[in-house]
């Protein structure tokens, strides 16, 4: 089991691209019980990620509960730092 | 269709843009923050270090302690008891989060390492430097460990291959100039005596913060920011009260000064108390730096951050001169003003301040 903060970094070299609910849905088996795992603080590591070049967004919408939903990815030199520091 | 679409993507769009302005200010409240902090720790740890049996070892000396002692090893043994304490407060806050699993996980990873490499160049060395500075020359160091934005700019340019632009130079020179406005007043005033070694050794724990938010900073990217805080405080408490402590007391020529030391330090109520707060706010004043540098940039973030300058010997001077009643802590007018300069200097360094009116108009 990784740190809930690598798997969510990690959840983006696997997916071709993803939003906050998205990574809380893949993770919630595994880190269910996590505290951390709610929204707020997942779109602020997500966005922490961005701001240092790992992640970068690819489009945003509005979701039909009117909640906005913003997708992110990771480019090949930004899975390339993920990977490089977190191993499976 | 067309209208209902129209305004679903206005609405994403403005939705969008709140998230984003919410993200940017809460970095920077967070740098800034970070930055009164470190100047509550400061004020805090100095009035630890001044009460109880730390007065007697500064003051009468009852226990004729050598002038190395008193000088090096307490440095050390007050940044150890601070960086314990603040570990303590750190693995409380983890503990009530539900984040000390991932604490011991992270501890075995290639971030972690570097956390903890981080750790042992801003504790052991740079913390203890800096408090045996603060002893030495008074609050006046304070404005000199804030160039290590400065240092940590230079070094990410030989460590990461990051840009160091003219602009920086700039204010790399603008910080050095009010350096030396500081030493001048040093001079000036009733110096005491030490003063320059004391600066010559703040330079010290510059370097070491430099290299720390190079690092840190990196590693915050991947690491949660409180687990994070938790590793530098456990690493660099642990590793002055088992490495450096002992080691100057051999270094003193008397081992067993070392547990004879903590033990008196531990049960001195009046100072530990104060070591208690301090410890607090370092847990802000470093998670807050790393959270700060990895939500809005290490640039702008150790801006933020660098406002210390300001509010080191700003609450030294509340804190411990106005309402405790010591004297020498008020600052002559010219440290304030390089002060100031420092500050911009240092925001000079870390961004061009132009932006910051064009993300007020964005």
């Amino acid at each position: 089991m990784k740190p809930l903060n690598y798997a969510i970094l990690k959840h983006f070299t696997k997916v071709k691209e993803a939003c906050a609910e998205d990574v809380i849905e893949a993770l919630k088996g595994e880190y269910g019980s996590f505290k951390a795992l709610r929204k707020p603080a997942v779109i602020e590591a997500i966005m922490t990620g961005e701001a240092n070049g790992l992640l970068e967004e690819t489009r945003f919408e509005m979701g039909s509960d009117g909640e906005l939903r913003v997708y992110y990815r990771a480019n090949e030199e930004g899975a390339a730092t993920i990977n490089n520091y977190i191993k499976d | 269709m067309n209208d209902v679409s129209g305004s679903a993507n206005v609405n994403a769009v403005a939705a969008k843009k709140k998230l984003s302005s919410k993200f940017f200010k809460k970095g920077i409240t967070v740098a800034i923050l970070s930055g009164m902090c470190y100047g509550l720790y400061s004020a805090f740890i100095t009035l630890g270090m001044s009460n109880g049996i730390w007065a007697d070892w500064y003051g009468v000396n009852t226990a004729a302690l050598s002038a190395f002692v008193i000088t090096y090893m307490l440095g050390a043994l007050g940044s150890a008891l601070n960086d314990t304490i603040s570990a303590i407060w750190c693995i409380g806050i983890a503990t009530a989060k539900g984040k000390m699993g991932d604490f011991f996980r992270t501890l075995k990873t290639k971030p972690g390492r570097m956390m903890m490499l981080a750790a042992l160049l801003g504790g052991p060395i740079a913390s203890t430097a800096y408090i045996v500075a603060l002893q030495m020359a008074g609050s006046i160091v304070i404005p000199i460990t804030a160039l290590c934005p400065a240092i940590g700019a230079i070094m990410a340019r030989i460590l990461f291959k990051q840009k160091l632009t003219p602009r920086m130079l700039l204010g790399i020179a603008i910080c050095f100039g009010a350096t030396l406005m500081i030493g001048g007043t040093g001079f000036l005033a009733d110096a005491p005596e030490g003063l320059m070694l004391g600066i010559l050794i703040a330079f010290i724990a510059a370097f070491g913060w430099g290299l720390e938010g190079c690092i840190a900073g990196y590693g915050t990217s991947m690491i949660d920011y409180e687990i994070g805080i938790t590793i530098r405080q456990c690493t660099s408490g642990l590793s002055n009260l088992i490495i450096l402590v002992p080691l100057m007391a051999i270094m003193a020529g008397n081992f067993g000064l070392a547990p004879s030391l903590l033990i008196q330090a531990v049960t001195s109520s009046d100072a530990m108390i104060w070591f208690v707060v301090s410890g607090f706010f370092a847990v802000f004043a470093y998670s807050l730096w790393y959270k700060g540098n990895s939500m809005c940039g290490a640039a702008l973030g150790m801006a933020c951050n660098g406002a210390y300058s300001f509010w080191g010997p700003f609450f030294c001077w509340l804190i411990l001169g106005v309402v405790v009643g010591q004297e020498g802590w008020a600052l002559a007018p010219i440290a304030w003003a390089a002060a100031i300069v420092m500050a911009i200097g240092i925001l000079i360094i870390s961004m061009n301040p132009l932006d910051l009116f064009k993300k007020k108009e964005a």
